[in-house]
């Protein structure tokens, strides 16, 4: 009895000890690591800006960065979402342009949609469509027929529309929000 | 028990007793993660690695364990390799950790780790131990990645992630989804299982040859 508590006391003992120093010696990496992919969407939102550089501001609740290109003129936006999709959260950035009329692109950072179907939301053809339009109005999905950009239209993701519409129905959702975060941040 | 050569513990898990077509264990990762050859590869690594850890850990402090709280030590031993595995693929490989997803921490549960260790581990010396998850790890990785190579191939037209087809092959979508893993773990294991009756039969007509 007594030796069935101190053999399973020093197993699990020992265990914390090993986990611990492993977390300890690794997490700076891991946050390296996440820093990192975070810093290749933002740049990959504004791709045609060499060299940008970003900033979180000083916001609460939504992770908004400002982007800066090397002559520290601002490039624009990018704004933290994250969308209930089919199989969990989707992380994604949107691109606005300094004006915050436009949007400048998506990306998506983290998602677990199902690959071929769902996971399509990460390929240009679909996230594409997004660049130029107008963050200040409801972004509509359509199908079957060809999007309008004017009248702010996506084409769904055939075979895919929970997750279709999770991404657009976070942006719509997000989008005036972030963009009043943003005036009232820079004080404009 | 007689002991058997080390050789013998090592290879009896790739073909004869391979966890996976054989055995059928630890079906949840090879069914979820085998939708690409680096998945399989991956994995399979991830798991032969906590396979053999804890053999070895079980094998070793078998004699301290009193029987009654063996199960609660050994999961915690196997967890513990667990979230080192995870730590260090989140760490060093961080794109292969996203596509693998919640399945690393799942490793925890599967069974082939606890049946090796309850059925093998602890009931030999650490040699033979460590021999046996070794093959054992290696066998299941190899289903993987050829469960893996098949799913790619057919579901993606690609192979490492190498394009192999041009514009005009269209993807078999089946195939990356949870159905194509049934429809080639299926076809897989009924290959295998007749390759092996095959070589049996060879083998019985030789022997039969030799006795007449």
């Amino acid at each position: 009895m007594k030796r069935m508590i101190i053999v399973l006391t020093l197993a699990t003992l020992f265990s914390g000890l090993v986990l611990a120093a492993t977390f300890v010696s690794l997490s700076p990496l891991i946050e390296l690591n996440r820093e990192r992919a975070l810093q290749a969407s933002l740049a990959a939102l504004f791709a045609d800006v060499e060299d940008p550089t970003f900033e979180q501001l000083d916001v609460d609740v939504i992770d908004i960065y400002r982007g800066v290109d090397s002559e520290d003129q601002l490039i624009g936006y990018a704004v933290r979402i994250t969308a209930a999709g089919y199989n969990g959260p989707i992380n994604m950035l949107i691109g606005l342009t300094p004006e915050l009329t436009q949007i400048e692109g998506l990306q998506v950072v983290e998602n677990l949609e199902t690959p071929g179907l769902g996971g399509r939301i990460t390929e240009n053809q679909f996230r594409g469509q997004f660049r130029g339009l107008n963050p200040t109005r409801a972004i509509r999905t359509v199908r079957n027929v060809e999007p309008d950009p004017e009248a702010n239209e996506v084409q769904a993701i055939s075979g895919a529309t929970i997750s279709t519409n999770a991404v657009v129905e976070a942006i719509n959702r997000r989008a005036q929000e972030a963009i009043d975060a943003i005036r009232a941040a820079e004080g404009r | 028990m007689a002991a058997r050569s080390i050789s013998y513990e090592f290879t009896k898990g790739l073909l004869r007793n391979n966890p996976v077509f054989v055995q059928v264990l630890g079906m949840c990762p090879v069914l979820a993660v085998s939708t690409s050859v680096v998945n399989g590869l991956g994995m399979g690594l991830a798991t032969s690695f906590v396979l053999v850890s804890a053999a070895l850990i079980a094998s070793v402090i078998k004699p301290i364990v009193p029987s009654e709280v063996r199960i609660p030590v050994y999961a915690v031993v196997i967890a513990t390799f667990v979230t080192i595995a995870d730590l260090v693929l989140r760490a060093f490989f961080p794109p292969l950790s996203a596509s693998l997803g919640p399945y690393v921490p799942l490793i925890v549960v599967n069974c082939v780790i606890m049946g090796r260790i309850e059925a093998f581990a602890t009931r030999n010396r650490p040699i033979a131990a460590v021999s046996d998850a070794l093959g054992m790890g290696a066998g299941f990785t190899a289903a993987l990645m050829v469960l893996g190579a098949v799913r790619e191939v057919l579901g993606s037209g690609a192979f490492f992630g190498i394009e192999l087809f041009g514009e005009g092959f269209t993807p078999l979508l089946v195939m990356i989804l949870p159905a194509g893993a049934f429809l080639t773990l299926g076809v897989l294991m009924a290959v295998f299982n007749a390759a092996k009756e095959g070589s049996h039969m060879v083998l019985i007509k030789a022997e039969s040859k030799a006795e007449a």
